[in-house]
C-alpha cells in the first residue's frame, strides 16, 4: 500500500515525511541549546502545513467539493487543524516544549488516514450539499484540535511525575521554553479546553440549523448529534467543575481525557453503536 | 458567583468541608430523587413530547419556587456548579442511553432484537428515553438550576454579560424546544406532477404515519418534478476480493480498493502490480484501415459520400441512409444498383467515374481528390493491391461508448484485454484481484420539486429542494423523498413549528455568551482589578 501511495500520490508522503522531520526537530530542541534547532522544528512544521494544505486544495479542486465527506479527507484536514492550532499555541505560549507530541499527534492522524484511504472520490448527497457544511466541519475540527492538544497536555501532567522524561520537558529551558518561565500545565489546558469548547457549541448549534434545512428538524436524537452533545456536556462539566474545590489537578487533567476519549468516539465509533443503521452521519470509508 | 467555595476563597478546612459535603448530599438527592420520581411516575405516565413539555416545566416551577423561597443550601446547591455539572454528566449519560438503545420503535421490535433485555428496555421507557419522566426531572432541575444561578448573580453587569446571555440563551432555547415539542405539526404530502392538490399533510411521529390528518390552509400543486443526476465517469477501478462477516456468516467480496482516471499514464496498483491503458477510444468505432501489397490482394477506393468514408472492394458500395444514392465500386464497370436515383459507378480498370441518373450516365476521369454532386462524393486514393483490414477507432472526442485496451503486469507477466465501459469485463491478475474498466452513473445530485401555493388569493410558484426549504402561510416545506420508477413523484414533509425561531435565537445567545465569557469577561475583571484601590480578590477585600 505505501509503495501505491508513494507512486500515486507522493505530495501526501511528502507531508507526512516534514511532520516527521517536525517531530525530530522539535525532540532534538528538547537537548540542543542552539536557537536553530527549535526554529528549524518550527519551520518543517508550517512547511508540513502548506503541503496539508495543498492535500486539501488538490482533493477540493479533484472532487469539486470540499473534501470533508470521507473519513479520509476528514483524518488529513483533521491533521491540519492540529497543526494549526499547535502552531497558534506555541506563539501564544512561547514553548517548542509539545511541539514533537503535537507533530507525532498529526503525523498519526495522516497515518491512520493512510489505513482509510479511499479507493475513489464520492459524491456529496444532495442534504451535504448545503452551505452550512463547510463551516460546521471546520468549526468541529479545529474545536477537535483544541481539545486533542489539551488531552496531550493533560497526560504529560497526569504522567510527568511519574515519568522523569516529562517531568524534565515541563521545566526545560533550551530552545523550547522562550518565556523562561516554568509552564503552567493546568492553565494552558484549561486555555485550549475554553477555545475547543466555544467552537464545539459553536458547530453544535450550527450542525443543529443545518439540520432544521435539511430534514425539517433541529434535533432528531441521531447518534452522531447525541454524542457531540454528550462531548458538549463533559466539557461543560469540566469547566463548571473548575470552580468547585477539589476538581482541579490531577481530577482534572483525567477529565479532559475523558473529553477526548468522548470526542474521538464520536468522531471514530459511531459505526459501533448498535444504532449506527439509523444514523444519517456514520462516515464512509 | 456562588456559594460554592473556589481557589481565590480560602476559607479554614472544616468550614468549608460541612457546606460541601452538604451540597454533595443535597446534588444526589436531587438528581436520584428526580431521576425515581420519573420512573415511578412513568408506570401510570407514558412518554410523549407532551409529558415532557408538561412535566420539566411544573417539576421545573415547584423546584426553583422551593429554591427561591426558602433561603440557605438548598438554593446555593441548585444554583452551584457542582450540581450544574452533576446535571451536566446525567444529562450525557441519558444521551448515550438513546444511542444505545434505538428510540421510538413497536414493543415487537424490541423483542425480536433485544430478546432477554427487551421487558426491562420497555418496562423502564428506554424505549422512548427523551420524552419520559425522569428526562423530565431532569430537565427540570437543569432549567431551575439555569434560572437559580442566573438569580444568584444578579446584576446584571459588563463584566457578567456573558454569564447571562449564555443562561438566557439556555432557558429561551429551552422554552423554544418545548413550544416546539407541544405544538409542533409534522407530516407527509405525496404529490405527483400535474396531478391532484394537496390541501393536508399525513401527520406523522418519529417518522411513522399516525394516521391522522392536518390541514395546511392553503393549496399545494406539484408543477413539475426534475431529478439530476451527477455527469457520468468513467473509471478504471481495482478489485479485490476480501472476507467478510454478515448475517450468512463469513465469505469473501468483491471490493474496490482503488481506482484510476482512464490515462495513458503507467500505473502502480496497491498489491505492487502495474498496468496502463495502452489505447482509449472515446466514442468506439471500427474504421477500415488498407495497406498495399505486392501480390494476393484486391483493388480498394478510398470513397466519402455524405460524410461517411470507407475503403470499397470491388462489389462493394457506400449509400447514404435513405438509399437515394450510393458509389459502387468495381474493377470492371459496375451495374447500377436498382432503386438508388443517383449511383456513381467507379470503375478501376478504366479509371472512370459514371455518374447514373435516371436522366442518363455522363462520365468523368477518375483522379484522387475528385469532388462530384457539389462535394457529396469524395474520391480517394485508388490502391490496385491492398489488404483490408478493420481497426479499432474513435468516431470523435465525446465520451459516448468509451473503449480501452489494457495492459497489466503481474509478477513481470504482462496480460492484456480490451474492454469497453457499457459491458464491464474483468481483467483478472489472479483468483483475487482484478482490473474493470467501468462507468459511473446514476448517483442523484439534486432533486428539485416546482410547487404553486394558493391561498385566496395569494399565490406561490417557487422551487423545494433538499437544504432549500419554502415557508408558506406558517409551514415550511422540506424535500425528503422521489422514487426512481416514477419520475413524477416527490415527497415534501410539511412542518409547522412554532419554537423554532426561539430554539435558534437561544443558540445565537449561547454562542455569544460562551466567547464573550470566555475572552471578554476575564479582560474586563483584570482591567477592574489593575485599577488603583480595587482588591485583586475577595479575600483581600475582606
Amino acid at each position: 500500500m505505501l509503495q501505491y501511495i508513494l507512486a500515486e500520490h507522493p505530495f501526501f508522503v511528502a507531508t507526512g515525511a516534514l511532520y516527521a522531520a517536525a517531530a525530530g526537530f522539535y525532540a532534538a530542541a528538547w537537548r540542543s541549546t542552539r536557537a536553530f534547532v527549535g526554529r528549524a522544528a518550527t519551520a518543517l512544521l508550517c512547511a508540513a502545513l502548506a503541503f496539508n494544505a495543498g492535500l486539501i486544495v488538490e482533493r477540493w479542486i479533484e472532487a469539486g467539493r470540499a473534501p470533508f465527506k470521507s473519513l479520509f479527507e476528514s483524518l488529513v484536514f483533521f491533521a491540519f487543524t492540529t497543526g494549526v492550532v499547535y502552531l497558534a499555541f506555541e506563539r501564544l505560549y512561547r514553548t517548542r516544549v509539545f511541539g514533537a507530541l503535537a507533530a507525532l499527534l498529526t503525523l498519526a492522524l495522516l497515518g491512520y488516514a493512510l489505513g482509510k484511504w479511499d479507493a475513489e472520490i464520492v459524491k456529496l448527497p444532495p442534504a451535504l450539499q448545503s452551505a452550512w457544511f463547510v463551516p460546521h466541519v471546520v468549526v468541529y475540527f479545529v474545536g477537535y484540535a483544541a481539545v486533542s492538544l489539551a488531552a496531550l497536555l493533560a497526560a504529560v501532567q497526569l504522567l510527568a511525575p511519574r515519568v522523569p522524561l516529562l517531568q524534565r520537558l515541563t521545566t526545560l529551558r533550551a530552545g523550547t521554553i522562550l518565556t523562561g518561565k516554568a509552564l503552567d500545565l493546568e492553565q494552558m489546558t484549561y486555555e485550549l479546553i475554553r477555545f475547543g469548547f466555544v467552537l464545539l457549541t459553536v458547530g453544535l448549534l450550527v450542525g443543529s440549523v443545518w439540520a432544521k434545512s435539511a430534514w425539517g428538524d433541529f434535533w432528531v436524537w441521531d447518534p452522531k448529534e447525541n454524542w457531540s452533545l454528550v462531548t458538549w456536556l463533559v466539557y461543560g462539566a469540566y469547566l463548571h467543575l473548575r470552580k468547585v474545590r477539589g476538581w482541579r489537578g490531577d481530577r482534572a487533567a483525567w477529565l479532559v481525557l475523558l473529553g477526548f476519549a468522548v470526542v474521538m468516539f464520536t468522531y471514530l465509533g459511531m459505526s459501533m453503536l448498535p444504532t449506527a443503521e439509523e444514523s444519517a452521519h456514520v462516515y464512509t470509508g | 458567583m456562588t456559594d460554592s467555595p473556589t481557589r481565590s476563597t480560602p476559607r479554614p478546612a472544616g468550614a468549608a468541608e460541612a457546606p460541601a459535603v452538604m451540597e454533595v448530599r443535597l446534588t444526589a438527592l436531587l438528581v436520584t430523587g428526580a431521576l425515581l420520581a420519573g420512573a415511578l411516575l412513568q408506570v401510570w405516565v407514558p412518554p410523549g413530547a407532551l409529558t415532557l413539555v408538561v412535566a420539566s416545566g411544573i417539576a421545573g416551577a415547584v423546584v426553583l419556587a422551593v429554591a427561591l423561597l426558602t433561603p440557605g443550601r438548598l438554593r446555593a446547591t441548585i444554583a452551584g456548579f457542582r450540581f450544574t455539572s452533576t446535571l451536566l454528566v446525567a444529562l450525557a449519560v441519558f444521551a448515550i442511553i438513546g444511542t444505545l438503545v434505538l428510540q421510538g420503535k413497536p414493543a415487537e421490535f424490541y423483542r425480536l432484537r433485544y430478546g432477554a433485555a427487551a421487558p426491562l428496555i420497555l418496562g423502564l421507557h428506554l424505549d422512548d428515553v427523551f420524552h419520559g419522566l425522569p428526562f423530565a426531572g431532569l430537565m427540570a432541575l437543569f432549567g431551575a438550576a439555569v434560572i437559580a444561578s442566573a438569580a444568584q448573580r444578579w446584576p446584571l453587569r459588563a463584566r457578567n454579560a456573558g454569564f447571562f446571555l449564555c443562561h438566557l440563551g439556555l432557558i429561551t432555547s429551552l422554552g423554544g424546544a418545548a413550544a416546539s415539542a407541544a405544538l409542533s405539526i409534522r407530516g407527509r404530502i405525496d404529490l405527483h406532477a400535474g396531478g391532484e392538490t394537496a390541501t393536508h399533510v399525513r401527520v406523522t411521529k418519529a417518522g411513522m404515519d399516525t394516521g391522522g390528518a392536518a390541514p395546511l390552509g392553503f393549496d399545494l400543486r406539484l408543477d413539475r418534478f426534475d431529478l439530476v443526476n451527477y455527469e457520468t465517469e468513467y473509471r478504471v477501478g481495482y478489485y479485490r476480493q476480501e472476507l467478510v462477516r454478515d448475517e450468512h456468516g463469513t465469505h469473501k467480496q468483491w471490493k474496490l480498493a482503488a481506482s484510476f482516471d482512464p490515462d495513458l499514464a503507467k500505473h502502480l496498483l496497491p498489491g505492487g502490480d502495474t498496468f496502463r491503458l495502452k489505447a482509449i477510444w472515446p466514442d468506439f468505432t471500427l474504421q477500415d484501415q488498407v495497406t498495399p501489397v505486392a501480390a494476393g490482394g484486391q483493388p480498394a477506393l478510398e470513397a466519402t459520400l455524405e460524410g461517411q468514408t470507407r475503403w470499397l472492394l470491388p462489389g462493394e458500395r457506400l449509400a447514404t441512409p435513405d438509399g437515394r444514392a450510393a458509389v459502387v465500386f468495381g474493377w470492371e464497370r459496375p451495374a447500377a444498383p436498382p432503386g438508388v436515383l443517383t449511383a456513381f459507378l467507379v470503375s478501376g480498370a478504366e479509371r472512370k467515374v459514371i455518374v447514373h441518373t435516371a436522366d442518363g450516365e455522363s462520365e468523368v476521369a477518375l483522379a484522387e481528390g475528385l469532388a462530384l454532386a457539389g462535394g457529396a462524393v469524395r474520391l480517394g486514393a485508388l490502391v490496385p493491391q491492398a489488404q483490408r483490414t478493420r481497426v479499432p477507432a474513435t468516431a470523435s472526442a465525446e465520451w459516448k461508448r468509451p473503449v480501452v485496451q489494457l495492459e497489466a503486469v503481474r509478477d513481470g507477466v504482462p496480460a492484456e484485454k480490451t474492454m469497453a465501459a457499457d459491458r464491464p469485463e474483468a481483467l483478472f491478475l489472479d483468483a483475487d484481484h482484478a482490473l474493470v474498466f467501468e462507468r459511473r452513473d446514476g448517483e442523484v445530485k439534486a432533486f428539485l420539486s416546482t410547487v404553486t401555493a394558493t391561498r385566496g388569493d395569494e399565490s406561490l410558484r417557487t422551487v423545494v429542494a433538499v437544504n432549500e426549504p419554502v415557508t408558506f402561510a406558517g409551514w415550511t416545506l422540506y424535500q425528503v423523498n422521489y422514487n426512481p420508477q416514477d419520475p413524477t413523484y416527490s415527497g415534501l414533509e410539511a412542518v409547522h413549528d412554532p419554537g423554532v425561531a426561539w430554539v435558534f435565537a437561544g443558540f445565537a445567545l449561547i454562542s455569544l455568551g460562551v466567547a464573550y465569557m470566555f475572552y471578554v469577561e476575564p479582560r474586563l475583571k483584570g482591567r477592574r482589578r489593575s485599577q488603583p484601590g480595587v482588591p485583586a480578590s475577595p479575600a483581600q477585600a475582606a
